[in-house]
């Protein structure tokens, strides 16, 4: 997962019509060279029915915005999508998220279109990126004709470079985001829904930059 | 207001102020705070923050420390710090104003503050009133993060349009938030006789008046009349500041009256000169106790040689009676091992109403264990009744929780018998019926039969004198894992039955061995950094997975025994007497072997863990289940928590030090 380059947000911006993804391609992505602490950041999850972007759906999207190293209450979002066809049983026991609820939920095209709104000029934060980053792409792709780039951090990617660097063994379940959130101190919520994962990937974030830096700052790269 | 900010709402909702607030205000109320982290170790407030905030700690922990650097509070989850916004807004006294380290805002800083509240001029505040008269700039509060933590914070111009909007928010920033919070702190380490009994008075505490004095050479019709005017029952008798006799009602009355002696005769001649006198520190309980043993009804009280007062039956009155002296009484008329058991039946009832009358985990273990050497000596004396008097003098030594008076409800029984050495081979038939006996009644009475046999009924353990001697010649000279197993038995002895002083001279050997034969004491110092605190890479509770204690700790063997163990080596690289652990700690810091800093601390955190293991007890007695040594974190508030986690970390402090100072791995 390589982070996209500005030739690549402007070839994109060429590409598209008129549109949220190509207003989303008008902000310039943040450097890597910035001092991470001066950077926007908005921290995502979502729930899907499955996890094959091709034929599973987006049931709901919970964000909140990280502005100079603080996590923004007033930003945060949840988003039920109106979904098509029936819930797997298995995922609505996971999500609590039932066929009337969805039924009633928003279009996909609603929610993206103010997701990319919150998401342009900013970087993207979640906890196993890979899944929000390819059904986000793929709706991009299904809507406005084009893919979605975006400046990542994924947040267990972090967690294991750190045991890694530090040479503690470490067991695949360790890198889960309740565990890592319980190793820094942080609150473990009841609900299981996307904005409290967003929220607690935003914590574990916080926490994980607050170990990393010295009290000198860092560039923005070295976290992508 | 979207519904998924009900988590944080119910967190807001669950503190005050917050839960004064309206349902509407309420539901706002998340969006209004932004979330910060803070790793352990950061200032707080931190300096980065631009504007002046209210903060509340939602997860972690925060010492608050005043201009001097004094620690005057500690914010634990859920707590509130609106200092800095207090002191801009509108000068009402928060006992710590200052925009202590807001460093881009220095203007809140507002210490020429004239507009007094009554607060400030409270002398309880002792804050402001330590140093000078004058009106001073008010101390500034600033703190460090103890733990990693997570804060809600929210500016204080949001903070002073929820105060204006809602009266009763407002309302309850009036008062002081450091005295707030010492007073919660306060409250947890320090249960004061205003919540408890005998168990946490003193026995200076206890004294009501100024004592009652004259010479011993007066009459005996002026001392009964001056017992009449001041209306007391017993009157001190002093001889050139010393006390050398007491007089009492009873002692008027048959050894004067009774006996038609002149009261023209000098008091000292009705006196009772060998005087039992207690410790002006000495808890209620004891005093009490004593006096029940001893069958006396006035007991003086003494610092060093000062005499202080006299404590009288009717002291105690005003006390609710305590069982646990009475238990005492009954032991000492009971005529059996069932009556005996009877009486054992209701020690876990003692030890429920101990703590909930505010006992500490020292006081409970000092009326346990009190409650178990009067059953052994009844036990004792029982047997002796039976088989008649000993053949040669011998001496009943107990080892363990018991030696150390830190026995909870019933543990096991650890003891042995050291004999007179003119013992002839025959006499061992008499000492055995005599263990025999004393060891079955206890197990009887609940102090099940030591696992290990550590017994006096085991014949190893049932041995004269010079037996005794070579046994600890050997485990000190050539230390070994045996040695090192028993240590915490037999380096731990006291003599509870010993009436001709058999124990001292082996005590004294002992000493004397161990003291200063490093590698001794460096086995001892690698078994005592063998249980080490249950804490984490990032401070958190090391929990048990699985089983029938799951995601518990052992708060005994990874709490309490880590600091007995560090306290057994202080005392034995040191060759000091005391075995109780809190005795210990006391004296090795006056030695080399402790600082006196480290040995305070270990002593706080001795009675905190000893405190939270016994209260966890308390309740599950009290629920009808079996006491256990395994709590869960979230039994725990989230202050004790914290008190906890800055006990653990200051053990594995401790045992570090000592770990190094004996290079103790060499021998683990």
């Amino acid at each position: 997962m390589r982070s996209p380059s500005e030739g690549r947000r402007r070839h994109c911006l060429r590409q598209l019509d008129a549109g949220p993804l190509r207003e989303y391609f008008g902000r310039p992505f943040p450097s890597p060279a910035l001092d991470y602490r001066c950077v926007d950041y908005v921290a995502l999850d979502l729930e899907t029915t499955g996890l094959d972007h091709r034929q599973d759906q987006i049931l709901s999207v919970g964000w909140v915005v990280i502005r100079g190293q603080r996590i923004d209450l007033a930003s945060a979002r949840h988003r039920l999508l109106r979904c098509e066809g029936d819930i797997p049983a298995e995922t609505a026991v996971i999500h609590q998220i039932t066929d009337d609820e969805a039924a009633a939920g928003l279009r996909q095209g609603r929610v993206l279109r103010e997701l990319l709104g919150v998401l342009a000029g900013r970087v993207l934060i979640a906890h196993h990126a890979k899944i929000e980053l390819s059904f986000l792409d793929a709706a991009c792709r299904e809507l406005y004709g084009g893919g979605l780039l975006v400046r990542c951090v994924d947040t267990e990617v972090l967690a294991r470079r750190t045991f890694e660097r530090r040479n503690i063994p470490f067991r695949p379940s360790e890198l889960r985001l309740h565990a890592l959130c319980e190793r820094y101190n942080l609150p473990r919520y009841r609900a299981h829904n996307a904005f409290y994962d967003a929220l607690a990937a935003a914590e574990l974030f916080l926490a994980q930059v607050a170990y990393r830096d010295n009290g000198n700052g860092f560039r923005l790269g070295d976290l992508l | 207001m979207d519904v998924e900010l009900i988590e944080i709402q119910e967190f807001l909702a669950k503190h005050p102020p917050f839960e004064q607030l309206p349902t509407e205000a309420l539901e706002q109320l998340p969006r209004q705070f932004t979330v910060r982290y803070l790793k352990r170790g950061s200032a707080f407030p931190p300096a980065d923050d631009q504007a002046a905030h209210l903060y509340i700690l939602r997860r972690g922990a925060i010492e608050l420390r005043d201009a001097e650097g004094e620690l005057v509070g500690k914010l634990a989850e859920g707590d509130l710090f609106s200092d800095v916004c207090l002191s801009g807004v509108d000068g009402s006294d928060t006992g710590g104003g200052g925009s202590a380290g807001s460093g881009g805002s220095g203007s809140e800083s507002n210490t020429g503050n004239s507009s007094e509240s009554k607060d400030s001029s409270d002398p309880s505040n002792n804050n402001a009133g330590k140093r000078t008269g004058k009106p001073k700039p008010k101390p500034k509060l600033s703190g460090e993060t103890v733990e990693d933590s997570l804060l809600y914070s929210m500016t204080c111009a949001h903070f002073e349009q929820l105060g204006s909007a809602h009266p009763e928010f407002a309302e309850y920033f009036d008062g002081s938030t450091t005295t707030r919070l010492r007073k919660a702190l306060d409250a947890f380490t320090e249960p004061t006789a205003a919540t408890g009994g005998l168990m946490t008075v003193s026995a200076r505490d206890l004294l009501r008046r100024t004592p009652i004095k004259a010479s011993p050479d007066i009459s005996i019709r002026e001392a009964a009349r001056i017992m009449s005017d001041e209306r007391v029952s017993a009157l001190l008798l002093m001889k050139d500041e010393r006390l050398s006799g007491i007089i009492t009602d009873r002692d008027l009355r048959n050894r004067c009256v009774a006996t038609g002696l002149s009261t023209e005769q000098p008091v000292r001649e009705i006196m009772t000169a060998t005087l039992s006198t207690i410790d002006a520190d000495a808890l209620g309980f004891e005093a009490l106790l004593q006096m029940t043993r001893l069958n006396v009804h006035h007991l003086p009280v003494v610092d060093g040689k000062r005499l202080l007062g006299m404590l009288s039956t009717s002291d105690f009155m005003r006390f609710q009676s305590t069982s646990g002296v009475y238990l005492v009484g009954d032991i000492h008329k009971a005529e059996s091992v069932a009556a005996l058991e009877a009486i054992s039946d209701k020690v876990p009832e003692l030890q429920v109403q101990l703590i909930s009358s505010g006992a500490t985990g020292g006081h409970v273990g000092q009326a346990v264990s009190a409650i178990t050497d009067a059953i052994t000596k009844r036990l004792l004396e029982l047997a002796e009744a039976e088989l008649g008097p000993p053949p040669v003098p011998y001496a009943w030594l107990v080892g363990g929780s018991q030696a150390r008076r830190e026995q909870s409800s019933h543990s096991d029984q650890d003891n042995a018998l050291l004999i007179a050495d003119n013992m002839s081979k025959d006499d061992d038939h008499y000492f055995r019926q005599l263990a025999e006996r004393v060891n079955d009644g206890l197990n009887a009475c609940g102090y099940i039969y030591c696992p290990g046999e550590v017994m006096a009924k085991t014949a190893n353990w049932r041995q004269p004198l010079a037996t005794w001697q070579q046994y600890f010649e050997h485990w000190i000279k050539r230390p070994d894992p045996k040695a090192l197993m028993l240590a915490s038995v037999f380096f731990d002895l006291r003599a509870l039955h010993d009436p001709t002083g058999l124990f001292d001279g082996l005590h004294e050997l002992v000493l004397e061995l161990s003291r200063d034969n490093r590698i001794f004491i460096a086995y001892m110092a690698a078994n005592a950094i063998k249980h080490r605190p249950p804490l984490g890479f990032f401070r958190n509770f090391v929990l048990i997975h699985g089983g029938d204690h799951n995601q518990t700790f052992d708060i005994k063997h990874r709490g309490t025994v880590p600091i007995i163990d560090l306290a057994r080596v202080y005392a034995l690289s040191s060759g000091l007497a005391p075995i109780n652990t809190i005795e210990r700690l006391e004296a090795a810091s006056e030695t080399a072997a402790l600082s006196h800093d480290g040995g305070a601390n270990l002593i706080d955190a001795f009675e905190l863990i000893n405190t939270l293991r016994i209260r966890h007890q308390a309740s599950q007695l009290r629920n009808g289940e079996k006491a256990d040594n395994f709590l869960a974190p979230e039994q725990l508030s989230p202050l004790e928590r914290g008190h906890l986690k800055d006990a653990f970390l200051l053990i594995d402090r401790m045992q570090e030090t000592l770990g190094q100072r004996y290079q103790a791995g060499r021998f683990g």
